[in-house]
């Protein structure tokens, strides 16, 4: 009787077990890694917001002051300012060059491996090099200032306020546009492979279709194949929002701690970090954090409105 | 994506234009063609210059520099030996250092990312979809937001030091992502159940089935996991910023950044570091330039 009831529950339980103590062993952890460093962080950061909390020195708690402090902070506003500034032209921007991209390379072409690993490579390089490049090629005497002169375009440049020789980086209304630039540029090669794959998913019979019906190039890209690509659309869009809120590595490199010229440069992330490290003032930073991710988790919503529902990936 | 990442996805991707010609004529077409390659070669040149301008400019003089010339006149060496010879600490240092980080980041995301992903994939545990879940959500929580927090705990576990015990902090925190832990699991699911069955009549425990019989069949996600933390990791630029405090155990990016700083408009000399920061990865991607690919369009997330 008890023999048999043991053999029972082996046969339920007992092969089930093994898989659960696997189970809990393999993710035991990575898992831990995750709740302690991100998601107990957040709520580690949440709490330090509501304190004066330094290095040294008493601590003291403080409720809601330090979020005050940063909405009444000018500069907080201008981070806010230019970070927005940056996602608002940024992201669309990267997303057409995407796709534009995607679609001339989706096309059977002579070399086509060539050019989509040659549109793919600057997003590879370290965002230090390649900012200090981008920095060479922009200063005064540089490439892009040598070039346009040699085409003959300084009279339009002119015509819209820029110096013959510019120093694009450095110049306040300039600064931003040109980090901009730079992001747009090392990140259309990725956008195109994420719109690759989701091009391939439409079926040619489509285009047959719309074809036959005398649709043009441009027609059947219009009604067919930006319509179809919204998944992709919300997915890539998704992506640059997020990491377009946290751009700080170029803004550092380019402008320094303090965002130069004239806090041109200072994103929320530099303002954060900034805040943190060299004023040491922790319980401020973490309440600019903590801002900063209630603007994302805004952003994610409206643009869910615009797009519709996450597609299933 | 529930899309698999088939070997070669991006290079089996079927033209589209071709499948369905526009109604023009013959001479439309050719005209049409002209018109992509320019595009494209157009493209391509905006790709490219910017790197071929970097190397040249690292073999000119400093007055040459200035010049819009692409041969290098005279040619020199100097600003190799200018930017060498004055980075602290040396080449060698800043390269042992990112790749000691690089080399142990990876290791730990092939290890922990398999470990996890296999598990999410096969094994049924209680909270399993939350966990997952939650790992996931970790993906849309921008690093910077933990600056704080997590500068505090490396902190008081003693890893802001100026002993080679700092390499740690910056190891731990970048040790486990999600995007790879996502990246084995939708490997996994793609492995037929068949494999698995036949390893526990034989009578194999779960470790010994993840270890013994889906490890080796996980090829490409271990190749494309490898690149992407390698990649990640060797650019990376906000938690070494933020964690190694001896320049000793700066990487290359670190030490580039306050040599720019030193070095305003010595070009040759800056951009012969900036040569050396991306030529590794460069001859990676050379070489491995198809699971590149693939690790991105299957994890969907930026390296």
């Amino acid at each position: 009787m008890t023999a048999s009831r043991f053999v029972a529950g082996r046969g339920v339980k007992g092969e089930r077990r093994p898989e659960l103590i696997a189970g809990i062993a393999l993710i035991s952890v990575p898992m831990l890694l995750f709740l302690v460093l991100n998601i107990g962080a957040i709520f580690y950061a949440a709490y330090i917001s509501l304190w004066r909390w330094g290095l040294r020195g008493p601590r003291a708690f403080l409720g809601t002051s330090n979020y005050e402090a940063a909405l009444s902070d000018p500069i907080f506003i201008k981070a806010v300012t230019n970070t927005f500034y940056y996602v608002i032209i940024w992201v669309p921007l990267t997303m057409a060059l995407g796709l534009f991209l995607a679609i001339i390379v989706n096309q059977k072409l002579r070399g086509q491996t060539f050019f989509r690993a040659t549109f793919y490579f600057p997003a590879l390089a370290s965002s230090a090099a390649i900012t200090v490049v981008w920095i060479f090629l922009l200063q005064p005497s540089g490439l892009f200032n040598e070039v346009r002169q040699i085409f003959g375009l300084n009279p339009l440049f002119r015509a819209l306020g820029f110096a013959d020789d510019q120093n694009w980086i450095a110049t306040s209304n300039t600064a931003m546009n040109s980090i901009i630039a730079l992001n747009a540029w090392t990140t259309s090669g990725t956008i195109m492979l994420f719109y690759l794959t989701f091009l391939q998913t439409i079926s040619k019979e489509i285009y047959e279709a719309a074809a036959i019906d005398g649709a043009g190039a441009w027609q059947a890209f219009r009604s067919i194949t930006f319509p179809l690509l919204r998944p992709a659309h919300f997915f890539v869009a998704t992506l640059l929002f997020i990491g377009g809120f946290q751009l700080f590595d170029q803004a550092l490199i380019a402008g320094g701690k303090g965002g130069e010229p004239n806090n041109a440069l200072t994103t929320i992330v530099l303002f954060i970090y900034r805040s943190a490290i060299s004023d040491s003032e922790f319980g401020f930073a973490a309440a600019v954090g903590m801002i900063l991710l209630v603007l994302i988790f805004t952003v994610t919503l409206i643009q869910r409105r615009v797009f519709g529902d996450a597609p299933t990936w | 994506m529930t899309t698999s990442s088939s070997p070669g996805a991006i290079a089996a991707i079927r033209p589209i234009e071709a499948a369905a010609p526009a109604p023009v004529g013959e001479r439309g077409r050719k005209l049409r063609r002209v018109v992509v390659y320019v595009l494209l070669i157009g493209y391509a040149l905006l790709m490219l210059v910017p790197f071929a301008w970097q190397i040249i400019t690292s073999f000119k003089t400093e007055p040459d520099a200035a010049r819009l010339t692409i041969i290098p006149d005279p040619f020199t060496l100097a600003g190799w030996e200018r930017g060498f010879g004055s980075l602290h600490p040396g080449i060698p240092q800043l390269f042992f250092n990112s790749m000691v980080i690089a080399i142990a980041v990876t290791i730990t995301n092939l290890i922990l990312g398999s470990m996890m992903g296999y598990a999410f994939a096969r094994l049924r545990f209680p909270l399993r979809t939350v966990l997952f879940l939650l790992v996931l959500a970790t993906l849309m929580i921008p690093d910077q937001l933990r600056l704080v927090p997590v500068y505090l705990i490396v902190r008081a576990i003693g890893l802001i030091t100026d002993s080679p015990l700092n390499y740690l902090g910056v190891i731990l925190i970048m040790a486990i992502q999600a995007q790879m832990v996502f990246l084995f699991r939708q490997f996994f699911l793609t492995i037929p159940r068949d494999l698995e069955e036949a390893a526990k009549i034989d009578g194999a425990g779960h470790f010994t089935t993840f270890a013994r019989v889906m490890l080796p069949l996980a090829g490409p996600a271990i190749a494309a996991v490898a690149i992407l933390s390698f990649q990640g990791t060797w650019n990376s630029f906000f938690w070494p910023l933020l964690i190694l405090q001896s320049p000793d155990h700066w990487t290359l990016p670190l030490a580039l950044f306050s040599f720019k700083f030193e070095f305003r408009t010595d070009w040759p000399a800056l951009m012969s570091v900036t040569v050396a920061a991306i030529v590794p990865i460069l001859l990676i991607y050379i070489f491995f330039q198809r699971y590149f690919v693939q690790g991105v369009a299957a994890s969907g997330v930026k390296g």
